[in-house]
């Protein structure tokens, strides 16, 4: 399994209306309920704000991966989202973070999907693949910058 | 120069395998090489190994949740917050190598010893390591429980009179002692089945102690736990609307009224008549077998230092504290400290049969040996098994012997000659030091006898 089978077009946002944390981190929820991805849209918000509060997703470099694992997530999911402004998410650097992955996992999740993520993960922490998913221009080049960098 | 990394985090998605990468990018700019081990919610990947821990200069541990650090006894390690290895990894390097710089190791005896320590325990494995998982839990238990009820009669006499003495009891007795099987249950019922086995083992404890089926009946009751819950976890399909449910009402249900319903009805009532005749036969004993009894225990805890035979012994030992059977602890524990004990006289009676290095080593044991930790032994016994294993065991089958003859009681698990210092732990405290000394004795004179050079 690759990063792009889990992120189709749907749960692409290139344009995040959201200035602060709450509202961007609901924004993305909103994403997960409207492909019926999650059984409670209340519920997860809930288990996303938890793990907030044990620290912050906001990883520096511009980037934060909001995540969560509950029941209520019915498959494994990512959703991303970019704001060009910027936004205050507390980050470790203290700097706005613009790429915004969502990571949802359900309780007792698969190890393929874990591995993708965590696949993902790691990829973040370079530089030249940040940078592409900034400047990408649509749905269809962000989706070629991951499929490239597979 | 190489260094060792583990990172892992709460939900174990994400900051892990950031902190990861973080980390190998940054060691690969400095040229340094490094293993990352990765504890996320795929499980361990990238495992370091015993090898790989010996190599290392030093060891960052980068977690936001706990981890085992018994691996890397004597060996630098810098604990950070998973974040600080996203944030700064090349900064974490450079802290970390500062830390090798300075870190002075011990003395190497006591390093090895806490490596070999930690080497057995991560080679245990099946029922074996659940019932040490067990063991370890129930031992705090049993020390506050065994020292407080002799410190009742230290202060009020042999009926623990007055009110300090009654609310000792109370500590010891009443609380400490009763939880030590549930807890020794529940511990062995969560090592097989995780986390849904602690309520059924420790109610299945429970049963055995209110049965009077003992610390037999605990082991018994833990395992019957641990496996039943784990064979309904992985047998019982939900719905996933449904499976909220599973750890908060199903599991806990079923589990505990299967355990429980064995207990009473099944297992407790061959187990108890085994308990009390058990129970019988050690406080009838008469002398010969009283001494019979002391050679094995003590022949089993030199046997293999801290291995298996010699965690039988001793589990054995802790059990019956738990029925008011205080001898075969003592004698469990002088010869646990004969070992360590023996071999530090010899290498100051004989000196010209040690090497400068296994000088050093004695001293060690020495302090070992005070301690009760039978492991002291291990460098002499791994550098010449079939001189020092023979001399250990007849050494300390004399300690558990006269122990026994002496009729000495323990009511500590632990603590060495420190333990001897509170008062009323040990009854018979001259004859006890006097069978620990014959065992050293014994031990040195065997060593140093059979060493040719």
């Amino acid at each position: 399994m690759k990063i792009s089978n889990l992120l189709a077009p749907d749960f692409i946002n290139l344009d995040l209306n959201s200035t602060d944390k709450e509202s961007v981190l609901e924004e993305l929820v909103h994403i997960l309920d409207d492909a019926n991805k999650i059984t409670s849209k209340e519920e997860f918000y809930k288990v996303i704000l938890a793990r907030e509060e044990l620290s912050t997703t906001g990883v520096g470099n511009q980037v934060a991966i909001p995540h969560g694992k509950s029941s209520v997530v019915k498959e494994a999911s990512l959703v991303f989202g970019r704001s060009d402004k910027g936004i205050d998410f507390g980050s470790f650097d203290e700097k706005p973070a613009k790429l915004f992955f969502m990571i949802a996992v359900p309780e007792g999740s698969s190890d393929e999907h874990l591995k993708v993520l965590a696949q993902l993960s790691r990829k973040l922490m370079h530089e030249d693949f940040r940078n592409a998913l900034l400047k990408a221009k649509d749905t269809e080049s962000l989706l070629k910058v991951i499929k490239d960098n597979e | 120069m190489k260094i060792l990394a583990i990172t892992a985090c709460p939900t174990g998605v994400a900051h892990t395998y950031m902190a990861a990468e973080a980390l190998e990018k940054a060691a690969k700019e400095k040229e340094i090489e490094i293993k990352v081990e990765t504890q996320g919610s795929v499980g361990v990947e990238n495992e370091l190994t015993q090898e790989d821990i010996e190599e290392a200069k030093a060891i960052i541990i980068a977690a936001d949740t706990k981890v085992d650090r018994g691996r890397f006894a004597g060996k630098p390690i810098l604990s950070v917050a998973v974040g600080d290895a996203i944030k700064a990894p090349a900064e974490l390097i450079e802290e970390a190598l500062e830390e090798a710089k300075n870190f002075k190791g011990g003395q190497d005896v006591y390093s090895e010893v806490a490596n070999k320590k930690a080497e057995r325990r991560s080679q245990r494995t099946g029922p074996y390591k659940h019932l040490m998982n067990g063991v370890s839990r129930m031992i705090p238990f049993v020390v506050a429980g065994g020292l407080s009820i002799a410190l009742a009669f230290a202060f009020g006499g042999i009926h623990g009179e007055g009110a300090l003495a009654g609310a000792l009891m109370d500590i010891g007795g009443g609380a400490a002692f009763a939880l030590m099987v549930p807890i020794l249950a529940g511990f062995i019922a969560s090592s097989i089945a995780d986390r849904p086995g602690l309520a059924p083992g420790m109610i299945g404890g429970m049963l055995a102690v209110q049965i009077e089926a003992g610390f037999l009946g605990g082991i018994i009751a833990g395992f019957l736990a641990g496996y039943i819950t784990k064979w309904l976890k992985d047998n019982i399909k939900l719905p996933a609307t449904l499976q909220g449910l599973m750890p908060v009402l199903i599991l806990p249900l079923l589990s505990s009224l299967a355990v429980g319903l064995l207990m009473i009805f099944v297992i407790g009532p061959p187990v108890q008549s085994i308990m009390h005749s058990l129970e019988n036969w050690l406080q009838g004993m008469t002398g010969t077998n009283r001494v019979l009894l002391g050679i094995i225990l003590g022949a089993m805890m030199a046997f293999d230092m801290g291995g298996p035979v010699n965690k039988a012994a001793y589990a054995f030992g802790v059990g019956l504290l738990g029925s008011e059977i205080y001898a075969p602890m003592a004698a469990i524990m002088a010869a646990g400290m004969t070992p360590p004990l023996g071999l530090f006289l010899a290498t100051v009676i004989a000196p010209k049969k040690f090497d400068l290095q296994q000088k050093e080593a004695g001293k060690a044991a020495g302090v070992l040996g005070i301690s009760f930790i039978t492991e002291g032994a291990i460098p002499f016994a791994a550098a010449d098994p079939f001189r020092v294993i023979p001399s250990i065991m007849a050494g300390s089958a004399v300690a558990g012997g006269l122990s026994m003859l002496f009729n000495v009681s323990l009511r500590a698990p632990h603590g060495g000659i420190f333990v001897l210092a509170i008062p009323g732990a040990v009854s018979g405290l001259l004859m006890y030091t006097l069978s620990i000394i014959a065992g050293t004795v014994v031990t040195a004179l065997l060593i140093t006898s059979l060493k040719s050079k």
